[in-house]
């Protein structure tokens, strides 16, 4: 686990230092690079590439959601006693989902369908195709389909449904 | 939802999915068996996926700026000549992990201290000799500093590792009782004025920095560093949630200048929270007792000048509180008479049971071996083991009655439950024994018989009477 994380914070390290500000990577391209660099590096690092990707999915969500959550601290902490000294926190919100009400909606799921809750950090946060999906998860392509379709739609109800601040109760 | 239900509805919606649009309602109605609830389920989750349009279909997109600024250490890594094993808690100035340090082998509390921008060299100085001078106070209340490392441009501070829980845990379980709280309060004023004296103020005193250890030792942690200087350049890093500042005195909160008295200000807050479960500004009409309140009121005074003027004072008027307290409540130990005729009459019947017990162990061998089989071993060896705890336990009582009396008491009461269970299983097993031994060897079934009746009177009547003859209670023994 460490290993991947820090190496998929290599990677984009790697990104700034080449400057290329504002400019932001699909899961996809940063967990398959990861795995490129990794796999040349030692020999035998991982059981399988599947594996490598579920770690790799893993990481990607929590590194999404712990941002996410210093973001929120952040702006929540505009009081006048504290001075950030990380620049960082102030950079704006990604557009598109809220990665905190979705991560709280896929521990939800994930607490009675654990193979849909695994599909959709896949294919989301591991940037997976339907196929690759099949094939880390060992079931068939059809099957990943299905379960993305309805794993998508309860999530979509479930993130539309969410409270504004649900995830400050937590 | 059941699972059962949840299968139900994954059936029902890839189902009705499969349908043309149009026919999807009737073909719901249709398999839903007359589950309304599930069909209503199953058609709104169809209508989210009609209308959730490009709802997670793009994979997250990342900003490399983020990642390369979760500057975590995660477990298992490396930090100069330390390794990482895991968080263990975070607080206003950095994350604190529980680490080894590679050179001495030992374990440490190794907290990281937010990345400065290298601009920042004054905040980066000023830390510098804070964990210096914290590194000089060496006292038994405080966590010893070890080290200040600066890896990768980044401070961290290695220090002692404390086993154990924090204040806040205990507070958070009601309040405790009064003597511990004012000896715990006594203990942050000893910390306090070694650190005072060494020029250190600690400025961020809280529950969460009090720690327990294991074996009830109060340590102080975070000391000079939880806060440099004022409020105004408070160090803070991400995924600190900023709580309400309640254990600062109002001049730290006003960014005026911070001495001493700011540190027994949070002693007083603290204290009230150990008496009453509560912080001060929500304590209410909570009771507290006399003298400690007067102790609290005047460290949480909001003039500094009408407080203790130094930790001295306040542990002198802690430690008088303690005294009062300690002499209108003397701990309860189980006292004993002192020796008399009738001690002599109780060591007696002990020794003399002893004796029986121990003898008796020669008849049950001769019963087990006319019983023979599973049967006789059984019975041999409960009655073997229960002579051995009950002859164990009364020669230790004999022996302390003799050359420890003051520990008797303590001594007669651990031993009772046991005597107790192993006397009735000694009874027990004897007629047992003797019932089992009738037909081949009655003598043998007499003798047993009647020392199990003879240790029940014994154990039921003579030893209760030494007992009470000896020690004027009426509890068995």
């Amino acid at each position: 686990m460490p290993l991947v994380y820090d190496e998929l914070r290599r990677i984009a390290a790697g990104y700034i230092r080449r400057e290329r500000p504002g400019q932001t990577l699909q899961a996809t391209a940063l967990v398959n690079e990861a795995f490129v660099r990794l796999a040349s590096e030692r020999p035998r690092p991982f059981a399988n590439r599947q594996h490598f990707v579920a770690i790799a999915a893993l990481s990607m969500r929590q590194i999404l959601v712990q941002r996410a959550r210093a973001r929120k601290a952040a702006k929540r902490g505009g009081a006048p006693d504290r001075v950030t000294l990380d620049e960082n926190l102030v950079s704006t919100e990604p557009p598109g989902v809220d990665v905190l009400v979705l991560d709280e909606a896929l521990t939800r799921l994930a607490a009675f369908d654990p193979e849909q809750a695994r599909i959709v950090e896949l294919r989301y946060f591991g940037g997976l195709t339907v196929e690759e999906t099949a094939e880390a998860v060992g079931i068939s392509p059809a099957t990943v389909k299905r379960q993305w379709a309805m794993a998508r739609a309860w999530l979509k109800r479930a993130v539309d449904t969410a409270p504004d601040d649900s995830v400050d109760a937590l | 939802m059941t699972h059962e239900q949840w299968e139900r509805l994954k059936a029902l919606f890839s189902g009705a999915l499969d349908q043309p649009a149009e026919r999807r309602h009737d073909w719901l109605t249709l398999h839903a068996q007359g589950d309304e609830v599930l069909a209503r389920e199953a058609g709104a989750l169809l209508l989210a996926h009609d209308t959730a349009g490009g709802f997670l279909e793009e994979p997250a997109v990342i900003d490399p700026a983020d990642l390369a600024t979760v500057d975590e250490p995660a477990s298992g890594m490396r930090i100069g000549s330390y390794e990482i094993d895991h968080e263990i808690g975070r607080g206003g100035m950095g994350v604190v992990y529980l680490a080894r340090d590679l050179r001495l082998g030992r374990r440490v509390a190794l907290k990281a201290l937010p990345r400065l921008h290298d601009s920042n060299t004054a905040l980066r100085e000023r830390l510098r000799r804070e964990a210096r001078a914290a590194a000089n106070i060496s006292h038994t209340a405080i966590a010893t500093v070890y080290a200040l490392e600066e890896i990768d441009g980044r401070l961290f501070i290695a220090s002692e590792y404390i086993e154990g829980h924090s204040l806040r845990d205990e507070i958070e379980s009601g309040p405790l009782e009064q003597t511990r709280a004012i000896a715990i309060a006594a203990d942050i004023a000893r910390a306090l004025c070694a650190a005072h004296d060494a020029g250190v103020i600690h400025r961020d005193l809280k529950p969460e920095n009090v720690l327990i250890t294991t074996t009830g030792t109060v340590k102080v942690v975070d000391f000079g560093i939880a806060r440099v200087d004022n409020i105004n350049t408070r160090l803070t890093r991400e995924g600190e949630t900023v709580g309400t500042p309640a254990y600062m005195a109002p001049e730290q909160f006003l960014g005026s200048t911070v001495d001493v008295r700011a540190d027994i200000y949070a002693v007083g807050v603290i204290l009230v929270e150990m008496l009453t479960g509560r912080h001060p500004l929500m304590t209410g009409g909570r009771s507290m007792p006399g003298s400690a309140f007067e102790i609290t009121s005047k460290c949480i005074q909001t003039d500094p000048n009408d407080r203790y003027r130094s930790a001295g004072e306040l542990l002198a008027a802690l430690e008088r509180e303690l005294a009062n307290w300690k002499a209108v409540a003397e701990p309860v130990t189980p006292s004993v008479p002192a020796a008399s005729p009738a001690r002599w009459w109780w060591e007696f019947h002990q020794a003399a049971v002893s004796i029986v017990y121990a003898v008796m162990v020669w008849p049950t061998w001769l019963a087990r071996n006319a019983i023979g089989g599973q049967e006789g071993n059984a019975v041999f060896v409960a009655v073997l083991a229960a002579a051995i705890v009950a002859v164990t336990l009364r020669l230790h009582l004999w022996f302390t009655s003799r050359l420890y009396s003051a520990e008797l008491g303590w001594a007669r009461a651990r031993a009772t439950g046991w005597m107790l269970v192993s006397d009735a299983i000694f009874a027990i097993g004897l007629v047992v024994a003797g019932v089992l031994v009738g037909d081949a060897r009655p003598a043998l079934a007499v003798i047993e018989i009647a020392v199990a009746v003879g240790a029940a009177t014994a154990f039921a009547v003579v030893e209760p009477a030494t007992a009470r003859a000896a020690f004027g209670r009426t509890d068995r023994l």
